[in-house]
């Protein structure tokens, strides 16, 4: 601690030789432009703060905004490399003292350098060793922007306690990862360390930042979610006229109106984009900041990767606090002072009055970067390697002629131990697995996975205006969920919600988007084609029509269209279920079946079955521009000698392209004609089982709404123990139960009812209702003990003889209503429709159903009951309160 | 043969028997009775059954131009005949008759199943032209000899088979034979064969399966190899230039020349022969290639051109349809709304209305069927000045190496001529050392003989030479005006069909709105 003392002191002479040096000369400084005039009040408090603060070490420490100061640190804990130095250590802050003197001589003008705060246990360290270069053992952490996203993502933002200055502590990334808080600086290290591991060729810098960048102040950026991807046009490459292509007919338009034409349409256009201009710029303005009175002196920290090493062709930097990547020549970024790796510390000689436009990355060039130790390599990136290498010879000599001794010294390891992120923490991410940043315009929540219940990971609400009052969608994401619902899309302004789905929803939805969850409704759902066995890709919907396409059938089907009309309002008590619509129109088209000859394939059929008539149009042969049509009129007439007319030509009528002799035949027309009534009546029931279905899903889609169950992989072995012993748990309730709580309701939930009512039941005193009868404190006697027992026998035989009543009456209350339905299905057997067929069918089988169970019941009613009575009785010749009755009795 | 209705008097096949069957075999309830108000056509028949109808004689089947099943089971058929006629036959069913050989069978090519159960038959062949077959029925019959097994080997889609009830049934190695020969054989005498027997009788029968297997690719290499050869010749001969790839056109200077090849025997004339025949065959391979080359660029020349007019047709027919479909969207509005108007005045106005617009429909079809037209009118005419001028060019060229090669024969002759006026001195002299064949020195009796003789071999060459330049020109040149003329009838037949459909189509439209306006005339 002596020499800690003694160096402590050197510095400090330094910084007042130095402060008085500069008061002399007054302010000649080599600053932003725009923040000169500002500067030399700045200066001057900066140095006394630092003055006081050095003046007594030990107690200070200023307050830090942050929420774990250092006594919730236990430092005791910590290594020991933490908390003291090595004699390399020593060393390199020797150095880094005596560098820093001869920086402020040299430069008086500029403000001290960032070198060696001090660190978790107050002692402090060169910024060059808190950097612990470690590759992650995450496949996903290899690349910047992951690596970035990560770090902005684990740890959450506190500002520097004094925005103006570099603050006093700098902790190990260790401690930050432990305590998923920190400021730009500790951000910046961790993701250097990273990015190091990684291969990059990365480095902390101490800069100069806008005010939006060092407070983490999104609000007037877009949203990198909402910026909608500009579809690359391609440009359709002209193939050359071939050799005998036609000429092209002669234009008989007049050219002059052409171009009259043209030209007022460029007018309009014109003024269109003028509007449009303005409208952006009026916008724009709205938009544009409050100017920031502290312009160019927030001081930031945030990372520089140069180009050449992981295939980086340009050097960039990253903002830790928000993981963009931005070019060097950013507007955000006002100043470089210094920067460091891990293997040496750089210090910025070039102006930055032009923000860091104008800087150059070279760090081999010692006149724009000068460098703190000597012996570690850096490759100059410069071509004219000689000639700086003699300037730099000059340079040593002049400016740093005491580092000559130390051109052998290397910079000690790290003093932090290995960084690691268990995969608990990797997975949770953001400090306590929740983060929520607020965009221009928009809202971003982010969510760790398995936080929410219903797999929700990640929420983007967009806002029609700046200040976030009227929202204009919803996007959210989610993972795991066990019905693969991937992103949920909700439209506010035009109230359309849509649902995009993983591949593996088990009625194989791809998308999803409607109004109302209400079937017959407007509503849109798309497939994925190749998980369903019928290739349905899309289904429309309208109140009035449903509109679905196909890919891949066999029978070349690929669209359908149904009408349907408004609903007959049926009394009937039969089919009291399901009233479908009926089914005005069916529209049919099929692809080209190559097998065929065209003019037997047809392409399109149009089923009118309200109007009994049914159109075919056949495919176009290749060389034809007209199709053949058909049209049956289905109208089964008798004629005036009350024979069933079976066809007459006017029955079909037909255009063929090319007629043929067999199909004028009334025998071909009646056979198609047949056969089309018969496919008529598939496609009704197609019609009606996709309604079914469309129910259905309906149906499916909110239970899993509502139980939102997640998947777990097999691999995850945390959650998924969890889960086995949640259900092992779940499997034998009674059996001896484990020592944690007990598992909540299993799965069978009604046999667990069930359960729960007996075990209610069991301590229910039977005889409480006629002991209630009895006139209260007296002591009963024989007489009225025996009657309390009959009449408690009684009634159990009365209960037991009602309940077999009741289920008898059920019983025949069921046959009785089969065989009505039997008898009106035996009636209108020949009149009726596939689907009241369908319908009768999964009635009777149900009843049959249910006609079993009961007569089950019945028999096992009357199997019981007599037990059951018995055991009452035995029961209440044990009861404690009858007992000494029934003894004397006895 | 104690068939039990031997006594009774075998039906010939004719008109009655086929349309009473066919009556019978058509269809039912309501749509029978459609069919018999109408009649059926024999050649609308798919399928027919003729059994226990005592047939000898199979006749009158060639109305049944599309008939794909056919039984004539337990008859007294004795020959197969009369079936040619039926090539879209599938199924075909002769068992139990007294057949005795197989044949008639060779135009039948779909045929997929052939039943010849119970039959006479000793021997199988004829089956050559039944690429298809799949199941075939032989039990019951007099085959006797294992080697008709290796006969069915040619039928790659073979897999059911039934020889029981044959002599060569009894044999013990009967089933191994048959596996090991026909490996693709799914079913032998109404059972599956198993695997375990299969690879059985492929061990057993392994060497003899290998020399016939050896024995089979060897015909197959020479028979791909002959069809190389000769779809290599067709290729040569579409660029005209066949055999000019050696010394064929040069050989057959030579067959008949009788004179030429005795004075070959003269001495230096086998030296000059060699160089000469170098020379020859030289320009012959120049006219190959060149021929092969102009060949190729025709042909591109060619494929472009349909291409071209193909796009052309593709486009204008396209355009035809989207004036089409729009129009049938009107149509049927308009229909529409007449069949609803009631008020006559408004009826008519839309009736007019309405065949305005089919009038301005079929103009506008027409004018884009006539600017087709024309399009491609120019541009036949461009590639018919192309194509002639390439064959022209051809022509020329060929001509002069031709040409050349005529040179070279009358130098030759030239060389040839002195050489035997020598030599005819020389004998005269008595001082010729060789000696020469009879039949040559006898050409060596005065110098007009010997001239005569020169000379005719000399002719006979330049004739050749001729023949095949003339060969070469008029088949270039017809080829070329038949690819003209094609193009051009291509052309009109095109330009007659869819004038022809457009009538059609408007005809049709137009009627449909006739017929309406007579409906409601009559309402």
């Amino acid at each position: 601690m002596e020499v800690l003392k003694e160096k402590v002191e050197e510095e400090e002479e330094a910084e007042r030789e130095e402060a008085a040096v500069r008061a002399e000369r007054g302010e000649k400084v080599v600053r932003p432009m725009e923040v000169r005039r500002e500067e030399a009040p700045m200066t001057q408090e900066m140095l006394r703060d630092l003055e006081r603060k050095l003046s007594d070490t030990e107690m200070a420490i200023p307050e830090k905004l942050s929420t774990f100061t250092k006594d919730t640190i236990a430092i005791s804990k910590l290594p020991l490399s933490y908390q003291s130095n090595t004699l390399k250590e020593e060393h390199l802050l020797q150095v880094a003292d005596s560098f820093s003197r001869q920086y402020s001589h040299l430069c008086p003008d500029r403000v001290p350098l960032f070198l060696h705060p001090l660190n978790e246990c107050e002692v402090p360290k060169f910024v060059s060793t808190t950097i612990r270069p470690t590759l992650m053992p995450y496949p996903e952490l290899y690349n910047w922007d992951s690596c970035a996203q990560f770090v902005s993502d684990f740890l959450s933002m506190v500002p520097l306690p004094d925005p103006l200055k570099p603050p006093s502590h700098l902790y190990s990334p260790t401690t930050v990862l432990k305590y998923q808080e920190g400021n730009c600086f500790d951000f910046s290290t961790l993701l250097c360390s990273m990015l190091l591991g990684a291969g990059y060729d990365a480095y902390c810098v101490n800069g100069y930042g806008s005010q939006d960048m060092c407070q983490m102040d999104l609000t007037r950026d877009v949203c990198p979610l909402t910026v909608k991807h500009q579809e690359v046009v391609q440009e359709e490459e002209k193939v050359p006229p071939k050799k005998y292509a036609i000429k092209p007919p002669r234009d008989l338009t007049s050219r002059f109106q052409q171009e009259q034409e043209t030209k007022k349409q460029e007018e309009i256009k014109a003024e269109e984009e003028r509007r449009l201009r303005e409208e952006e710029e009026r916008l724009l303005d709205v938009e544009k900041a409050k100017t920031d009175p502290l312009h160019g002196l927030r001081v930031h920290s945030w990372v520089l990767v140069l180009s050449g090493k992981r295939e980086v062709p340009e050097s960039f930097f990253i903002d830790p606090f928000t993981a963009h990547s931005y070019s060097t020549q950013d507007d955000h970024f006002l100043g470089i002072e210094s920067l460091w790796n891990h293997k040496n510390y750089w210090v910025n000689m070039q102006d930055c009055w032009n923000c860091c436009k104008d800087l150059v990355f070279d760090l081999g060039d010692p006149v724009r970067w000068e460098y703190l130790l000597l012996g570690t390599e850096k490759s100059h990136l410069s071509l004219t390697e000689e000639e700086e290498d003699g300037l730099n010879d000059d340079d040593d000599v002049e400016n740093l002629g005491k580092e000559d001794e130390d051109k052998s010294f290397d910079m000690p390891p790290s003093w932090v131990e290995q960084i690691e992120i268990s995969p608990e923490a990797f997975e949770t991410r953001c400090p306590n697995g929740k983060k929520v940043i607020q965009y221009k315009r928009a809202k971003l929540e982010k969510w760790a996975p398995y936080l929410n219940s219903n797999g929700l990971v990640c929420r983007l609400t967009t806002y029609e205006d700046l200040e976030c009052t009227k929202t204009l969608e919803i996007k959210e994401w989610f993972q795991n969920r066990e019905d693969m619902l991937e992103l949920k899309h909700i439209d506010k302004s035009t109230g359309l919600n849509v649902d995009y789905f993983k591949p593996g929803h088990p009625q194989a939805l791809r998308v999803h988007s409607y109004k109302s969850m209400q079937p017959e409704t407007d509503r849109i759902m798309e497939f994925y084609d190749r998980a369903r066995v019928d290739g349905l890709v899309k289904r429309e919907e309208t109140s009035k029509t449903m509109t679905e396409y196909y890919r891949g059938r066999s029978d070349f089907l690929f669209y359908r269209h149904v009408s349907f009309g408004d609903r007959v309002k049926k009394l009937s008590l039969n089919s009291a279920e399901s009233n479908p619509r009926p089914i005005v129109k069916i529209t049919e088209r099929f692809a080209r079946n190559p097998e065929q000859p065209a003019d037997e394939d047809v392409a399109e059929r149009v089923f009118l079955i309200s109007e009994e008539r049914i159109q075919l149009r056949y495919h176009c042969r290749d060389d034809h521009i007209t199709a053949s049509k058909r049209e049956f009129l289905r109208r089964s007439e008798a004629d005036n000698k009350g024979n069933k007319i079976v066809m007459t030509p006017d029955m079909c009528i037909s255009f063929e392209v090319e007629p043929m002799e067999h199909t004028k035949k009334l025998l071909y027309q009646y056979e198609a004609m047949m056969k089309l009534k018969n496919e008529e009546k598939l496609s009704r029931h197609q019609a009606w089982e996709s309604e079914l279905e469309v129910l259905e899903i309906l149906k499916l889609r909110e239970e899993e709404e509502e139980e939102h169950r997640l998947t777990i992989s097999i691999y995850d072995t945390k959650r998924n123990e969890k889960s086995k012993e949640y259900r092992e748990a779940m499997g034998s309730p009674q059996a001896d139960p484990p020592p944690p709580p007990p598992p909540p309701p299993p799965p069978p939930r009604r046999v667990m009812h069930e359960e729960h009512l007996r075990q209610v039941e069991a301590p229910l005193d039977y005889l409480a209702p006629f002991l209630a009868q009895l006139p209260p404190s007296e002591k009963m006697t024989r007489w009225q003990a025996m009657r309390v027992k009959d009449e408690c026998l009684s009634d159990i035989k009365q209960r037991l003889i009602d309940k077999a009543n009741l289920i008898q009456a059920r019983f025949e209350k069921e046959t009785q209503e089969l065989q009505k339905k039997q008898q009106w299905y035996q009636e209108n057997q020949v009149t009726l429709t596939v689907e009241d067929e369908d319908l009768y069918l999964s009635y009777c089988s149900q009843a049959m159903f249910r006609i079993r169970i009961l007569e089950q019941r019945l028999n096992r009613h009357k199997e019981l009951a007599p037990l059951k009575y018995l055991a009452l009785e035995e029961k209440l010749y044990k009861d404690p309160r009858l007992v000494e009755f029934m003894k004397v009795f006895v | 043969m104690n068939w039990l209705y031997d006594s009774v008097e075998p039906r010939v096949m004719d008109e009655d028997l086929l349309k009473l069957a066919v009556g019978e075999q058509g269809p039912r309830d309501e749509a029978g009775q459609l069919a018999r108000q109408e009649g059926i056509l024999f050649k609308d028949v798919l399928s027919l059954r003729l059994d226990f109808q005592n047939i000898l004689r199979i006749d009158s089947l060639w109305q049944f131009e599309n008939l794909r099943k056919l039984q004539l089971d337990n008859n007294i058929i004795e020959k197969i005949e009369g079936l040619e006629r039926l090539v879209h036959l599938v199924w075909l069913d002769l068992s139990f008759n007294n057949i005795e050989a197989i044949e008639g069978l060779d135009t039948l090519v779909n045929l997929e199943d052939l039943s010849l159960f119970n039959n006479r038959i000793s021997k199988i062949d004829s089956l050559d032209a039944l690429v298809k077959l799949q199941v075939l029925s032989l039990g019951n019959n007099e085959i006797s000899h294992m080697m008709n097994i290796i006969y069915l080997r040619r039928f790659k889609d073979l897999r059911t088979l039934s020889l029981s009830g044959n002599p060569i049934a009894e044999e013990e190695d009967y089933k191994m034979f048959i596996c090991a020969y026909l490996p693709d054989l799914v079913y032998l005498d109404f059972r599956r064969i198993d695997d375990h027997m299969k690879e059985l009788a492929e061990i057993k029968h392994q060497y003899g399966i290998d020399e016939l297997k050896q024995r089979e690719n060897l015909s197959q290499a020479q028979l791909d190899d002959e069809r190389a050869q000769r779809e290599e010749l067709e290729e040569h001969k579409a660029a005209f230039v066949e055999r000019l790839n050696g010394s064929f056109l040069f050989d057959s200077m030579y067959a008949e020349d009788v004179e030429g090849n005795k004075l070959a025997h003269l001495p230096g004339v086998s030296e000059l022969l060699q160089a000469y025949k170098d020379k020859f065959v030289i320009i012959c391979l120049n006219i190959f290639e060149y021929g092969l080359k102009q060949q190729e660029m025709r042909k591109v020349e060619l494929d472009t051109f349909n291409e071209c007019v193909q796009e052309a047709i593709q486009e204008n027919r396209e355009q035809g349809k989207r004036r089409i479909a729009k129009f049938e969207e009107a149509h049927l509005l308009s229909l529409n709304a007449i069949r609803d108007e009631s008020e006559v005045t408004n009826l008519e106005m839309k009736v007019a209305e309405h065949s305005k617009d089919i009038t301005e429909l079929f103009d506008m079809l027409m004018t884009l069927e006539m600017q087709l037209v024309e399009q491609l009118e120019e541009t036949i005419n461009t590639f018919e000045r192309n194509i002639m001028d390439l064959v022209a060019l051809f022509i020329e060229n060929v001509q002069s190496l031709m040409a050349q090669c005529r040179d070279l024969e009358n130098h030759h002759h030239e060389k040839l001529l002195e050489i035997s006026i020598n030599t005819l001195e020389k004998i005269l002299k008595g001082e010729l050392d060789e000696d020469l064949p009879y039949d040559v020195r006898a050409l060596f009796v005065d110098k007009d003989t010997i001239v005569n003789a020169v000379g005719t071999s000399h002719d006979l060459h330049l004739l050749k030479i001729d023949n095949r330049e003339d060969e070469l020109v008029t088949r270039t040149n017809s080829w070329c005006s038949h690819l003209v003329d094609a193009i051009h009838k291509d052309e009109i037949m095109r330009n007659r069909r869819r004038v022809k459909e457009i009538h059609q189509y408007v005809d049709h439209v137009q009627n449909e709105l006739d017929n309406l306006e007579c409906s409601e005339i009559i309402d």
